[in-house]
This record gives structure tokens, C-alpha cells and sequence, in this order.
């Protein structure tokens, strides 16, 4: 029996399969007919539902697509389940705010700890001939700031680092 | 008469579904092609998809496709004698037509005086006043801040702020309050001079509740100049075009024959020749005004194409090499109807960032009345160097209707994964109430479109199979890892076996 746990829109689906392959959802029996069909493009059939989907992984994020909706999921073992609780629980927002896309800094219009809001441009990436304005993610105070404007960064490049406001 | 010149071989001066879209009208006609590639679009389809190909440097479009010298000397190498410039990069760009010309090339194109005319938009407006075309109120290209102060306050708010070498929606910018025009004017400035290298900026009035309509143009160098009736660009977000149709459910008989005429006229100011777009703005009341004349193919031509019946890539060429045209007479009765969706790298749940990375499933579309123009293949990688456009998806109906239904079916069998897409908003779009009464304007994306308005919330059901298909593949991938490691794992090291394995075979 191989146990999981999946994260899904902020829940989480314990998931047990045994050498059968018989599964189990949140403790309960389903029956789930599963099929490969090409490199990355599945059969699903479950309560006479058949519904192709499109499977894709990055970094330990599983990503469904299935009816025209994108499901973006974290499948975690017992092991990866066993890490996320030590690093600090499940699902808990970060304060990086990384280049989506290699590109050009226009502007970063806020400075070290200045207070800040979820949803405020931070900083202003310019790519694929359009300037994009970058948010925070969360609420707090900007902690560092790593890029000045004019210069080039790649992918995932952490940007700006914001800490989450001091619990008094 | 105008000189007659035989076409053997194009060059193609572009990339992507553009570059595609030529090769084909030439491999239609039986001309052999000559693709160019920077270093990011080796594996592209266009390289793939040509007879020949030429490397012409780097990535950044500055260090390959904007290369005159470059592009001519790969014309030179390869024996093509014509060149297409597509769309974007140099296709308006008078000072390379005149290039390819004075090197007894064929420029597969308008007339570079008329690039130049047109490309101005000062000039422009001078040129099509005399033939009566109207205009949108507006300002002389250059002033200084304090002028153009000035002249937004005598125009009156709203205004939109232009950069000189702007078009396509890029370096635009819409001020609605005199408190904020200042700000909106240096950031206009700071953007034009990025993109272009020219800061030069006008303004022009912004009309409020108008669509954007625009006429195909047809003229060849035998004095014909036709239209090809109208193209609804309205769904639009920051003046980038998302969907276009034709024809538009607000054009009717009598504005088509009135517009029509226009255009022609617009057109014959500059002595154009070869295709060409008139943009306009249309108010709600019917008045109309020329907004600025695209000298190329446009990315919106496919619709224009399935509802006339008329190959406008093929009839460029045909035009090019000194034919009259097919078609002298105006098409003033659209047959059915035809929807074009861009499909863009761009994520609209997050306010359409664009995204970049691999395709690793593509599964496009077909059936009746489906079209799908495309850049891309499973396993392409979009880069960050060039547009975001990636594909068009065209579908045709005889009514306005069935072009709606065929084209929500084939967003619905469209798949692409690895990267963002906007596909999500076209199915959006096309089950929302306005767009399909026809209720639209320029501003209908920005000010009245809401993602979730169309979207239900995923049932328990749907989220746990989504879980469960999520669980399985990570399982199943898990358990392939453990069986490629495995054998690998032999119990003694490996220059131990080595040994053996060459004793054994003594």
C-alpha cells in the first residue's frame, strides 16, 4: 500500500494505492479505470465518466488538464509529506517574487521596508516586447531587493524577498 | 503596361505562423522558399517547413530579422529573387522596400513612398484629408510636453497618448483625467524610447463607446484598387487585437458601401499598390474615422480570406509580379461568417503575463470550418525573444452563429500544455452574452469582461478525479524510476564487471 497525499485548491486528498492498484480516496474505495494513451495524454473512466486529460510535472507540481480546466496539484509522499509539516505546514504563501520569464527591469517602485500589500506591483519586468507589473504575493514588509532597473534576469529569478508582517 | 517580372524563388523575411502561412501560398503557386532563422529559432517550424534556410545571427530581433544588409545578401546566396516581408519587423519599413528594389529584387509589397506616407502619421492624415477621408481629432507628431498639455486640454479628456513609431497597440496609452496626463505622457515617452528608440509621441481623441472596424484593400499596378469588405477588431486589450471577425454585426449594407469607399479612396491617396488595411474607428451613432493604414498582410487576414474566397498571401505575389488581380470588382456580400481567435503564450487568469517554455502537448484542432494557422509543435520552445502569438484559430460558418459554435468546439478539442495560454478567455469569450449578441467596443475586454463571470466552480467530483489522475501519474512515474535505477544497481562495482566482461571474451 503506497500512501499519498494530493493537494488540490488549497485541500488535501489522502490517496492509498495497493500492489492491485485498487484506490482508495480519503479512505473510501473507487473504481478508476486509467490509461496511458501518449506521452502525457490519458484515459480516465470513473462512474462511466470517460474524460481524456493531459498530465504534466515541474518540480514535484502535477498539472491536470481535464474539460477545458487547468487542475494544478502537489502530489507528496509520505516522505515529502513528512518534510513540507517540518518546513512549516502545507500550503503556506511565500514572499518571493520571481521573473516568470527571462526579461529586462523597468522599475522597482518600492524599497527595503517599506510596508506593502498583497497585490502591489513590486517590480516592473519588461518581455516579449510588453512591460509586466510583478505583485506581491502576500501582505508585509519588502525584506530585500536583489535587481535594479536595467538589468537583465533569467527565469525564477528571485526579485524582491518579502516577510510577512511581525505578529505582535 | 506595367513591367511584367517572373517570381522563381521568395524569401521570406519573418518567423513563426506568419513565415508558415507565406510558404504555403508559395508552395501553392509551385515557388520554392528560403526561410532565415535567428539563433532561437532553429527547431522553428518556418526553417523546418522551407525548401532553404539561412542563419542570420542572434537571438534579439535587432541582431537578425531587422537585419537589412543580412537579408538581402541571404536573397543573394540562395538565388531568391522576391522577398515577403510578412507582418512586424521590417514589413513597414519603407528604407528596406526601397533596398530590395534598388538590388532588382521583387518587393512582395506596397510601394515604399506608400510605406512612408503611411508610416508617418502626420503624413498620413495629410495625404488621405485631401480625399476627403474624416479624422479623429488630434496633434501633429513631436510637440513638446508643455504643447501637447496644451492640446489635450482643447481636445478634451479622454485623449490617447501615441508614440510616432508605434502601432499594433504598442506605445499606446489612454489618459482619462487632466490630473494624470502628465504622468501617463512621461511613461508613454519612457516606453516609446525603449521600444522604438524614438520618444516622439501625439495625442489623439479618445472615442468612447467605438469599435474598431477596418477594410481589407485589394490594388494592383493596373489602376485596379478594390475592398474586401470589413473586419470587426473590437475585442481588444491594451489595444493588442484578441479575436477578429467578418463581417461585423454593426456594419450594414449602406456603411459598407460608404466605408468601402473610403478606403479606396484612403488607399489611392498614396498610389498604393499590393494589400493593405484601412483601420477605423466607428461610433455608436455610425460616424466613422480613419485611423491610421496598415501597408501589410495582416495578422487577421484568414477571416477576411474564408469569407470572400480570395488567397490574399497568393494574390500579394500575384500582384508583385506585374498580374492584374483576380478580382476588379468590390466584395460588397460577405459569404457566411469567420472568427479568428489568437492564441497567445499569455496567462489570462494573471492578468495576461506572458509565459515562456516548452510545448509538450499540442493537440490542435480540425473538422468542418476549422482553420488553425501555427507557428508551433510539440516540443517547441517559446522563447522570450518575439511576440506572444503562437497560433490563430479560424473557424467558418454560414451564419455568425455557427461560427461561434464551431469555434467553441474547437477550443474545447485545442490543447496545449507547458506554458499559459489564453485559450481559457476565448471559451470565456465566446459563451459571454455581449459577444454574442454583438454588443461589444474597444473597451469591452478591459471594462466589462470578467474571467469568472462564465466559470463555475469545479464540482467535488471533477476535483477528485482531478486527484486522483494527479495521484496515479506521479505514482505510476514513481514506480518507472525505481525500474530504470534498478538494474544499474549490480552487486559488485563496475570495473570489477568490466574485467570480467573482457576476460569473458578472450
Amino acid at each position: 500500500m503506497t500512501k499519498y497525499v494530493t493537494i488540490l485548491n488549497g485541500e488535501q486528498y489522502e490517496v492509498e494505492i495497493d500492489k492491485d492498484g485498487n484506490i482508495l480516496l480519503n479512505g473510501e474505495r473507487r473504481e478508476v479505470d486509467f490509461l496511458a494513451l501518449g506521452p502525457s495524454l490519458y484515459s480516465i473512466i470513473t462512474d462511466y465518466k470517460s474524460l481524456e486529460v493531459v498530465i504534466d510535472d515541474e518540480a514535484g507540481n502535477v498539472s491536470v488538464l481535464m474539460g477545458g480546466r487547468l487542475y494544478e496539484t502537489q502530489v507528496l509522499d509520505e516522505r515529502a509529506l513528512l518534510m513540507a509539516m517540518r518546513k512549516g505546514g502545507l500550503g503556506g504563501g511565500s514572499g518571493e517574487v520571481h521573473a516568470p520569464m527571462p526579461g529586462l527591469i523597468v522599475a522597482v517602485p518600492v524599497e527595503i521596508g517599506q510596508e506593502i500589500q498583497q497585490g502591489q506591483t513590486v517590480v516592473i519586468l519588461e518581455s516579449m516586447k510588453m512591460q509586466n507589473e510583478l505583485k506581491s504575493p502576500i501582505d508585509g514588509v519588502v525584506q530585500a531587493i536583489n535587481v535594479t532597473a536595467g538589468q537583465t534576469v533569467d527565469k525564477n529569478a528571485i526579485l524582491v524577498v518579502i516577510s510577512p508582517p511581525s505578529e505582535e | 503596361m506595367p513591367e511584367k517580372t517572373n517570381i522563381n524563388k521568395v524569401l521570406i523575411a519573418n518567423r513563426g505562423e506568419i513565415a508558415i502561412r507565406i510558404i504555403r501560398a508559395c508552395r501553392d503557386l509551385g515557388i520554392p522558399t528560403v526561410a532565415v532563422y535567428s539563433d532561437a529559432d532553429r527547431t522553428a517550424l518556418h526553417v523546418r517547413y522551407a525548401d532553404e534556410a539561412v542563419y542570420i545571427g542572434g537571438s534579439r530581433p535587432a541582431e537578425s530579422y531587422l537585419r537589412k544588409d543580412t537579408l538581402i545578401e541571404a536573397a543573394r546566396k540562395t538565388g531568391a529573387d522576391a522577398i515577403h516581408p510578412g507582418y512586424g519587423f521590417l514589413a513597414e519599413n519603407a528604407d528596406f522596400a526601397q533596398q530590395v528594389i534598388d538590388e532588382k529584387l521583387t518587393w512582395i509589397g506596397p510601394p515604399p513612398n506608400a510605406i512612408a506616407t503611411m508610416g508617418d502619421k502626420h503624413q498620413a492624415r495629410e495625404a488621405v484629408k485631401k480625399y476627403n477621408v474624416p479624422l479623429i481629432p488630434g496633434t501633429p507628431a513631436g510637440l513638446p510636453d508643455e504643447e501637447l498639455v496644451a492640446a489635450a486640454d482643447r481636445i478634451g479628456f479622454p485623449v490617447l497618448i501615441k508614440a510616432v513609431a508605434g502601432g499594433g497597440g504598442k506605445g499606446m496609452r489612454a489618459v482619462h483625467r487632466a490630473e494624470d496626463f502628465r504622468e501617463a505622457l512621461a511613461t508613454a515617452r519612457r516606453e516609446a524610447e525603449s521600444a522604438f528608440g524614438n520618444g516622439d509621441v501625439y495625442i489623439e481623441k479618445l472615442l468612447v463607446g467605438a469599435r474598431h472596424i477596418e477594410f481589407q484593400i485589394l490594388a494592383d499596378m493596373h489602376g485596379n484598387t478594390i475592398h474586401l469588405g470589413e473586419r470587426e477588431c473590437s475585442i481588444q486589450r491594451r489595444h493588442q487585437k484578441l479575436v477578429e471577425e467578418a463581417p461585423s454585426t454593426f456594419v450594414d449594407d449602406d456603411l459598407r458601401e460608404k466605408m468601402g469607399k473610403m478606403a479606396i479612396a484612403a488607399a489611392q491617396s498614396v498610389n498604393y499598390v499590393n494589400a493593405g488595411t484601412i483601420e477605423c474607428m466607428v461610433d455608436k451613432d455610425k460616424n466613422y474615422y480613419f485611423l491610421e493604414m496598415n501597408t501589410r498582410l495582416q495578422v487577421e487576414h484568414p477571416v477576411t480570406e474564408l469569407v470572400t474566397g480570395v488567397d490574399l498571401a497568393k494574390e500579394q505575389i500575384r500582384i508583385a509580379r506585374g498580374r492584374p488581380m483576380t478580382h476588379t470588382e468590390s466584395f460588397m456580400n460577405p459569404r457566411g461568417w469567420a472568427i479568428e481567435a489568437r492564441i497567445n503564450a499569455e496567462d489570462p487568469y494573471n492578468n495576461f503575463m506572458p509565459s515562456t517554455g516548452k510545448i509538450t502537448t499540442l493537440i490542435t484542432p480540425t473538422g468542418p470550418g476549422v482553420r488553425v494557422d501555427s507557428g508551433v509543435y510539440p516540443g517547441a520552445e517559446i522563447s522570450p525573444y518575439y511576440d506572444s502569438m503562437i497560433a490563430k484559430l479560424i473557424t467558418w460558418g454560414e451564419t455568425r452563429a455557427e461560427a461561434i459554435l464551431r469555434m467553441r468546439r474547437a477550443l474545447s478539442e485545442y490543447t496545449i500544455m507547458g506554458l499559459k495560454h489564453n485559450i481559457p478567455f476565448h471559451i470565456n469569450l465566446m459563451n459571454s452574452f455581449s459577444f454574442i449578441t454583438g454588443q461589444i467596443d474597444t473597451n469591452f475586454v478591459e471594462q466589462r469582461f470578467q474571467m469568472d463571470t462564465y466559470e463555475n466552480n469545479p464540482t467535488q467530483q471533477e476535483l477528485e478525479t482531478a486527484a486522483i489522475a494527479a495521484t496515479l501519474y506521479a505514482h505510476r512515474k514513481r514506480q518507472l524510476a525505481a525500474q530504470v535505477v534498478a538494474p544499474a544497481k549490480r552487486d559488485t562495482s563496475n570495473w570489477k564487471w568490466v574485467g570480467r566482461w573482457e576476460r569473458m571474451q578472450k
